[in-house]
C-alpha cells in the first residue's frame, strides 16, 4: 500500500489527488496525508501544482457537477485528516458520476458527504442568522464566527440580495473580510480590526427588532429546547435579538 | 403612539397566524433596489416558542369591526388598538431587511370599516414597496374575506404568496363563533386565486415576461380545538383544498385561549399534540401518497394520541408487512413507519451499488427504531418475524421505538356546552 504526502494546502491536496488518479492503478488502495516533517513519517511527497489542482476540479465539474459541489462544500469545512477519504471519493466520483452521493454504504463517501453537508447547512443557516449593523458612513457591517470557511459563497449570496448597499462581511476568527460596493465584490484579510462607529439610528432599529422578537413568540407555547436546536447557542453572540440574555 | 409601541401591539396580535414560510418563489433582485427571494426560503431567527421567524409578521391594524369569538382582536375584547401608516410598515420592512433580520413582510389586518377599505390599504403597502422602493424580497399577504375580486387580483401581482384563512373547518362553527364571516366569502377568493395562478403559469409559458401571480402559491390556516370538528373532517377538508384548489400549504394552529367566552372550550393548554398529529397526517397526504380515508374513517375519526398516523396505519395493515428493503419500490418504502422521504431516497440510491444489509441501513442514516418491526433487510430481520400488531403496539409503547407515548401534561379537550 503506497502512502503519499502533500503540503497541507488546498491546492496541494487537489494536485496530489490528480497525480495519484493518473499514476496509481488502484487509487482506493492508496493513502494520502499532510506532511508534518516528523522523524518517522513515511511516504512520497507530491509537489503542489495550482493549475493542475484547478484542472482536476474543472474536470470533475464537467463529469459530475453534484459531486464537484460536494467537494467544494467539503473544502469549506477545512477538515483535516480526511485526505484519504477525499481521494477515494474523487476516484469513485469519476467512476460513478453524480450517483456517487447515494453510495452511502461506502465509508469514504459517507465521511465526505457528511462533512460537506455540515458546511452546506452552516452556509444556509448563516444566510439567515447574519446580522448587519449600519455604520456612521452609511455602510453596513456583519461580523461572524462560523465553524466553516463560508465567507465566499455567503458574500456571493448577499451580492445578489443587497445590491444597492455598501457592505462588509468579517470573519472574526479567520480575519478574512468581504466587501461589496458599487457592484463589485472583493475579498481580503484584516490584520487589525477596529470596530467602526455605528450610525445614529442603529440602536433604535435594533431595539425595534428586539421588541418584535419578544412579542412574536406565543407565551403559552414557550419552548427553549426547540429554539436552541434550531438556532444553536454558538451563533447567539452576534444576534441582535439575543443580546443581554 | 410611537412605532415601537405599535409594533408590539401589532406583532403580538399577528403571532397566532402559523404561516411563516418564505419558500417557493425565486426572484432576482432589482439592481437599484433591495432584496431577492430564494426557492428554499430562509429562516432568520427562532422565537422563544421555537417557531421560525422569516418574515416581519404584523397586522396593519387590530381595530376590528368583527366579533369572532376565538380572536384576540375581536371588537368586544378590551385590548389596546393601534394602526400602522403605510410608511411605517414600509420603513420597518426595509430597515429590517437591510440588516438581514427578515426575508420579507407578512401583512395581515383586522377588518377596519369594511373588507374593501382594509384590503385597499394593505395592497397600497405592497404596491409602494414593489414599485417605489423597488423591494424584491418576499411578501405574504392575507386576503380579507369579502373584499372585491379586483383587490385580490392586485394583491396577487405584488405578493409572492397570498392566503385566505378558513379559521374554522365548518359552516356551522363559523356561524356560531364568527357570525360576520361566511363560507362563500372565504372559498370564493380561494377559487379565484387558484384560477389566476393557473392562468399566470400558462401565460408565462407563452411569454417569459407575463406578470407573475402569487408565484409562491396560496395557503390557508385552520384553528384546531376551538370547535367540535373531528380530525377526519379536518383532514378531508385539507385533502380537498390540496386537490381541488391547488393549495401549497394548510396550516393548523392549536387554539390558544385568548378570550373567555362560553361558546369556546376551556383548555388547560393549547392542544399541541393534536396539532402535531394533524401536521404529520398532512405530510402523509402531500408527500407520502396517503389519502384521508386511509388515515381515518367515520368509525375512528380521531388521530391516535400515542402513535403517529403512519404507525397507526401500519398497525391496522399487518398484511402489508414486512417490506424487503432491497426490493420494495419507493412508494412502498414510504409506507414503512420511521422511513421518511429522505431515508427512502437514500435506500433507493444506495442499493444501486450493492444490496443493503441491516448494518448498512444504519450506516446510511436510516433510523430503524420504529422501522425494524416492519422491514426485512437482505432476508434478515432484527426482530422476530410475524409478531402480531398487538405485540408490536406494546413494544412501541414501552419506548422500544415509539414516540413518547405519555404526554407530559393533560391535553384532553374539555368542551363544556359544545355538544349540547
Amino acid at each position: 500500500m503506497n502512502s503519499y504526502l502533500y503540503d497541507g494546502t488546498a491546492d496541494g491536496l487537489l494536485s496530489a489527488i490528480s497525480w495519484i488518479l493518473e499514476e496509481e492503478a488502484d487509487p482506493e488502495k492508496v493513502t494520502l496525508s499532510e506532511r508534518k516533517d516528523t522523524l518517522f513519517e513515511e511516504g512520497f511527497t507530491i509537489s503542489t501544482d495550482a493549475p493542475r489542482a484547478e484542472s482536476l476540479f474543472f474536470r470533475l465539474k464537467q463529469h459530475a457537477p453534484d459531486a464537484a459541489h460536494t467537494l467544494y462544500s467539503f473544502m469549506l469545512a477545512e477538515k483535516g485528516e480526511m485526505e484519504t477519504s477525499l481521494l477515494h471519493y474523487v476516484s469513485l466520483a469519476f467512476r460513478h458520476g453524480d450517483q456517487v452521493k447515494g453510495y452511502l454504504t461506502h465509508p469514504a463517501i459517507r465521511d465526505i458527504v457528511n462533512v460537506a453537508k455540515k458546511a452546506g447547512r452552516e452556509l444556509h443557516r448563516m444566510k439567515g442568522l447574519l446580522r448587519f449593523e449600519k455604520l456612521q458612513d452609511g455602510a453596513y457591517l456583519a461580523k461572524m464566527e462560523p465553524d466553516c470557511n463560508i465567507i465566499h459563497p455567503l458574500a456571493y449570496h448577499f451580492s445578489r440580495r443587497l445590491r444597492a448597499q455598501h457592505w462588509f462581511l468579517y470573519d472574526v476568527k479567520r480575519r478574512t473580510a468581504a466587501r461589496w460596493n458599487n457592484g463589485s465584490l472583493q475579498f481580503g484579510t484584516i490584520e487589525q480590526f477596529t470596530t467602526p462607529a455605528l450610525s445614529e439610528d442603529e440602536k433604535k432599529v435594533q431595539a425595534l427588532w428586539q421588541a418584535f422578537f419578544k412579542t412574536i413568540s406565543i407565551p403559552d407555547r414557550k419552548n427553549p429546547r426547540l429554539q436552541k436546536s434550531n438556532m444553536p447557542m454558538k451563533y447567539w453572540k452576534y444576534l441582535v435579538e439575543k443580546q443581554g440574555e | 403612539m410611537d412605532t415601537k409601541a405599535k409594533l408590539q401591539i401589532l406583532s403580538g396580535a399577528a403571532r397566532y397566524d402559523a404561516s411563516c414560510a418564505s419558500s417557493g418563489s425565486r426572484r432576482e433582485g432589482p439592481s437599484s433596489g433591495t432584496g431577492n427571494t430564494s426557492t428554499s426560503g430562509i429562516c432568520h431567527s427562532w422565537a422563544d416558542d421555537g417557531r421560525c421567524i422569516s418574515l416581519l409578521k404584523i397586522l396593519l391594524s387590530n381595530d376590528c369591526i368583527y366579533d369572532c369569538a376565538y380572536c384576540v382582536n375581536r371588537s368586544t375584547n378590551p385590548v389596546e388598538r393601534a394602526s400602522f401608516t403605510a410608511r411605517e410598515v414600509i420603513d420597518l420592512t426595509l430597515e429590517f431587511y437591510r440588516r438581514n433580520y427578515i426575508e420579507g413582510l407578512f401583512l395581515s389586518s383586522a377588518v377596519m370599516q369594511s373588507p374593501d377599505h382594509t384590503m385597499e390599504r394593505m395592497v397600497r403597502v405592497a404596491e409602494t414597496l414593489r414599485t417605489e422602493e423597488q423591494f424584491g424580497g418576499y411578501i405574504h399577504m392575507k386576503i380579507i374575506p369579502g373584499c372585491s375580486s379586483e383587490l385580490v387580483r392586485k394583491a396577487g401581482l405584488y405578493a409572492d404568496r397570498i392566503s385566505v384563512n378558513i379559521e374554522l373547518p365548518s359552516q356551522a362553527s363559523l356561524q356560531r363563533l364568527a357570525p360576520q364571516k361566511h363560507k362563500h366569502a372565504i372559498l370564493e377568493p380561494m377559487a379565484l386565486i387558484g384560477r389566476e395562478i393557473a392562468t399566470s403559469l400558462v401565460e408565462r409559458k407563452v411569454c417569459r415576461h407575463a406578470p407573475r401571480f402569487a408565484p409562491a402559491g396560496q395557503s390557508t390556516q385552520m384553528i384546531i380545538g376551538a370547535s367540535p370538528e373531528n380530525d377526519f373532517q379536518i383532514l378531508r377538508l385539507s385533502q380537498g383544498l390540496y386537490k381541488k384548489m391547488n393549495l401549497k400549504r394548510v396550516y393548523y394552529s392549536a387554539y390558544v385561549p385568548v378570550t373567555a367566552d362560553n361558546r369556546l372550550p376551556a383548555l388547560a393548554a393549547p392542544p399541541l399534540r393534536r396539532e402535531h398529529r394533524l401536521y404529520q397526517a398532512d405530510w402523509l397526504l402531500r408527500f407520502y401518497g396517503f389519502s384521508a380515508e386511509e388515515i381515518l374513517s367515520d368509525e375512528a375519526p380521531h388521530l391516535d394520541e400515542s402513535f403517529d398516523p403512519k404507525t397507526a396505519w401500519a398497525l391496522r395493515h399487518p398484511e402489508f408487512f414486512p417490506v424487503e428493503v432491497n426490493r420494495a419500490d419507493y412508494a412502498t418504502l414510504l409506507r414503512v413507519p420511521g422511513i421518511g422521504v429522505v431515508s427512502a431516497k437514500r435506500i433507493v440510491a444506495a442499493r444501486r451499488f450493492s444490496p443493503i444489509t441491516p448494518e448498512g441501513l444504519k450506516k446510511i442514516g436510516v433510523v430503524i427504531k420504529r422501522a425494524k418491526y416492519f422491514i426485512i433487510c437482505s432476508g434478515r430481520s432484527s426482530e422476530k418475524p410475524d409478531q402480531s400488531p398487538t405485540v408490536i403496539r406494546q413494544r412501541l409503547l414501552l419506548g422500544a421505538g415509539g414516540e413518547t407515548a405519555v404526554s407530559a401534561h393533560p391535553e384532553q379537550l374539555v368542551l363544556p356546552g359544545l355538544f349540547a
